[in-house]
């Protein structure tokens, strides 16, 4: 298998890190993979730009980075303008369109999710990132939705389990339909 | 200390783990048996001393957090003289100052654990910038023990190896954690306890009356006495004789400090642990430590690709230096490359061994962050 | 027939280490005594002392104990002490130090030492200068005075160290003199016994240094002669006003009470006595 790497980006207090760790986790635990998750965010305690990369790979992985992404996704306008050079060519990109509203013109297969807006409507925007998750998980082979919906209740604090998981079941809602090959991965 | 330790079975976490570095560091201490550990605010080491303050109580350890780094560093070696398993962890700023407690710690013989996860000056970006101060940062005549790990894993593996080296040899042992691997989550796994080896402190079995606090065979560090028994044994910075008392002796303090150093640097083969890659076909070696190892594999990858043949060493004791296997490698190939974050401090190192068998060419990168693979074979096929 | 007969206090010494390398007049040897007394008539388990110092005359008493002890590194003492304490509450801590060794160097963690509560004794000798360096102005060094780094009359002020003590949450604190044995000894066996964060201040007399520059006198007599002039009762001193007391050694207890020792993070909690 090909490593697939993975950059999320928009602002603190979004869960960005924390999604990216749900992913990584399940890789490893449930997976039985590698995988590297790193980060940067502002020193603002809240509200910076952040960004978190995951490499998932059945073998060690050497390079903790890498420069160009197989998926971007972008939840905040200033995070898609920095980091969409970081996109392989013909590489997946997911945004919010609710945050995210001029996309240039790129070689990419582009994917409008509507993270927040779901996220309110089920009662708390700040389960957008499980939205996401929810979508991403149709691009991940190696990860089943059934592994991802147990780290997520490992994960998370009690309270909000419940508004997670329906988050996430929008976001693989949203995803059933599409016919993914690697191809469209990158 | 507590005798009464109800929870020691939460001590080793076995099983596959996605943690951080920084975390992997504290499971590796508490799988070596830390029972003491004192910290000071600072990133990106913040992690480390978060967890131990949760994690040590638990098993019935002892965590503080200090006034200074000067106070981490030196309840530490006292601790471990009064028979604890110490640690601290810093980065380069808190360093610094816990230069002056390696020195008394090294002295002194005392075992104990530092974690310096290097930062750049005043930013918490990667960089090697320390890998010389680990050597020579304290004053006076010592030899340091330092371990460069690469991964989450190592920093888990090469925290329990740090404590048994130092109590096996009497001496600080560094491990040198940078901002990469700290603050990265990565598979991490944890062995069962039964594969987990622990070296035991050499106690004297001699009574109060027939002990000598320093007196030790050659090359060799001192058996320990218990504190609190009846031993009354003086550690003191100052000149010391066989038996502890401080008069100034010339010979003694050549004699001694022989022996302080000797126990390291005549003992390289059985400290030293590097792991080769490609070496038996290769024209062109580089020799990395730490995070960088890993983009140096993968240049390495790219470099076969395309015919070119070259090999790694990656070093995980960066101090003492493999001196013999590094000249031996030398004298059989057309180049070698270091490559490090910082402005090319341990080539200096590789070029007073090399120089005479091999040209060595410098790989460095000082802006914050680590090599990529393409920036390294790129400079390898500049000089190939 | 003349009977050979040894100091009872001898046993608590190294052997081989006597003569001690303090100057002719110097305070060191009498304070040696006075904690040896303490603890010989309390009839402490010597094996369970444990003695520190950090750098400079004070901190070489240790040397001469037969105790495990700790020497050698400059102002760090507290430091040691806690690690000390903390991992082995079964032993005594005693820390000797001179006014520079723990005020100047050694501030900061005499600070969090006290506000800890830290359960130790602290004997400090304030002998007014850094002598074993040759006499150089200290924290504790008074306004005006001459040493070899301050020829033309130090412009600092002194700190009152057990002011300090106090107000950081020192829980036992004493100021008395060289010239006062047996309340000094009285109160470093209080100190001993005390559980928390203790504190005897002992003004010593540095003829060598201290002496012959502030004083213009090698003589110890003399020096011993200036403290006492200088000193004055707690009782005393609580009936004069600011203005009186300028210049004064406040001799006296200035607190004795019981508050939580330090234990560090830990689970396993010794039962508070």
């Amino acid at each position: 298998m090909k490593p697939l790497s993975v950059r999320i980006g928009g602002f603190g207090g979004q869960g960005i890190i924390l999604t990216a760790i749900i992913l990584g986790t399940a890789a490893v635990k449930k997976g039985n993979l590698y995988a590297v998750q790193t980060q940067s965010y502002g020193s603002e305690a809240r509200g910076g730009e952040c960004q978190a990369e995951l490499i998932i790979s059945d073998k060690p992985i050497n390079s903790p980075t890498t420069e160009y992404k197989d998926i971007f996704v972008a939840l905040f306008q200033s995070a898609l303008d920095k980091y969409l050079i970081t996109l392989k060519k013909k590489g997946t990109l997911i945004v919010d369109p609710k945050l995210v509203t001029k996309i240039p013109s790129i070689e990419a297969n582009i994917y409008q999710v509507p993270a927040t807006e779901t996220a309110i409507k089920l009662g708390n925007r700040i389960a957008a990132n499980m939205v996401v998750l929810g979508f991403l998980q149709k691009f991940i082979k190696m990860i089943s939705k059934e592994d991802l919906r147990e780290v997520i209740t490992s994960m998370v604090p009690k309270k909000f389990i419940d508004i997670n998981l329906k988050a996430f079941d929008a976001g693989v809602h949203f995803a059933e339909d599409l016919e993914i090959t690697m191809e469209d991965i990158g | 200390m507590n005798k009464n330790i109800k929870h020691e079975g939460r001590r080793i976490k076995s099983g596959i783990h996605f943690i951080l570095g920084n975390y992997a560091v504290v499971e590796g201490a508490l799988a070596a048996g830390c029972n003491y550990f004192a910290g000071y605010p600072i990133t990106p080491a913040n992690e480390i001393s978060e967890l131990m303050s949760k994690r040590l109580p638990e098993v019935g350890g002892i965590f503080v957090q200090g006034e200074d780094e000067l106070f981490s560093i030196y309840s530490v070696i006292s601790a471990s003289l009064a028979g604890a398993k110490s640690m601290t962890a810093t980065a380069s700023a808190g360093f610094n100052y816990m230069q002056e407690g390696i020195g008394y710690a090294s002295a002194v013989e005392v075992p104990c654990v530092i974690i310096d996860v290097q930062r750049c000056r005043g930013e918490n970006f990667a960089t090697q910038a320390d890998v010389m101060q680990m050597r020579w940062g304290a004053s006076g005549d010592y030899e340091s023990i330092v371990l460069a790990p690469s991964s989450a894993q190592e920093l888990f593996d090469f925290t329990i190896l740090a404590f048994n080296l130092a109590e096996e040899f009497r001496n600080p042992v560094i491990v040198m954690s940078e901002t990469t691997i700290a603050l990265m989550r990565e598979r991490v796994e944890i062995p069962e306890k039964e594969s987990i080896e622990i070296y035991k402190r050499m106690y004297t079995s001699l009574t109060p009356e027939e002990y000598l606090p320093f007196k030790a065979k050659n090359n060799s560090p001192p058996e320990f006495a218990p504190m609190g028994k009846g031993y009354h044994t003086l550690y003191t910075l100052n000149y010391r004789n066989e038996d502890g008392t401080m008069d100034w002796d010339a010979q003694g303090y050549k004699k001694l400090y022989q022996r302080i150093t000797g126990k390291i640097s005549e003992n390289k083969d059985k400290i030293c642990i590097t792991e080769s890659y490609f070496l038996n076909d290769a024209d062109a070696v580089i020799i990395a430590y730490g995070s960088e190892v890993r983009p140096a594999l993968d240049a390495i990858e790219m470099a076969r690709n395309d015919g070119l043949k070259i090999g790694m060493l990656k070093l995980i004791t960066v101090w003492p230096i493999h001196e013999n296997l590094i000249k031996e490698i030398a004298k059989n190939i057309r180049r070698i490359f270091v490559v490090e974050m910082n402005i090319g401090k341990y080539a200096k190192e590789i070029e007073r061994l090399c120089l005479p068998f091999c040209p060595v060419t410098n790989i460095t990168k000082n802006m914050g962050i680590i090599h990529t693979k393409e920036e390294i074979y790129a400079a390898i096929k500049e000089a190939w | 027939m003349v009977q050979q007969r040894t100091n009872p206090l001898r046993k608590y010494i190294r052997n081989r280490k006597l003569p001690h390398f303090f100057c002719p007049g110097c305070g060191c040897g009498q304070i040696l005594n006075y904690f040896l007394k303490a603890v010989d008539d309390l009839q402490l388990d010597f094996k369970k002392i444990i003695t520190i110092g950090g750098v400079g005359c004070t901190a070489r008493i240790p040397i001469y104990l037969n105790t495990d002890s700790l020497h050698g590194v400059h102002g760090r003492t507290l430091a040691w002490a806690t690690g000390i304490k903390l991992y082995r509450p079964d032993l005594k801590v005693v820390i000797f130090a001179g006014d520079g060794d723990l005020v100047s160097i050694g501030g900061n963690h005499f600070l969090h030492a006290s506000r800890r509560n830290l359960d130790v004794t602290v004997i400090l000798v304030n002998n007014f200068n850094f002598a074993m360096t040759g006499g150089q102005v200290a924290p504790t060094t008074p306004f005006n005075s001459v040493t070899m780094t301050t020829p033309y009359g130090s412009k600092e002020n002194t700190i009152d160290v057990c002011k300090l003590a106090v107000s950081a949450g020192a829980t036992y604190v004493s100021r008395w003199s060289t010239a006062k044995p047996i309340q000094t000894v009285k109160s470093i066996k209080k100190a001993l016994q005390h559980k928390g964060f203790s504190l005897v201040e002992i003004l010593s007399q540095c003829p060598t240094n201290f002496g012959r520059y502030a004083l213009r006198t090698g003589d110890p007599e003399k020096v011993l002669e200036w403290i006492k002039n200088r000193s004055i009762s707690k009782t005393k001193a609580e009936k004069l006003n600011e203005h009186e007391l300028k210049d004064k050694f406040i001799l006296g207890e200035f607190i004795d009470k019981k508050r939580p020792v330090f234990q560090g993070t830990t689970l396993f909690k010794e039962e508070d006595n």
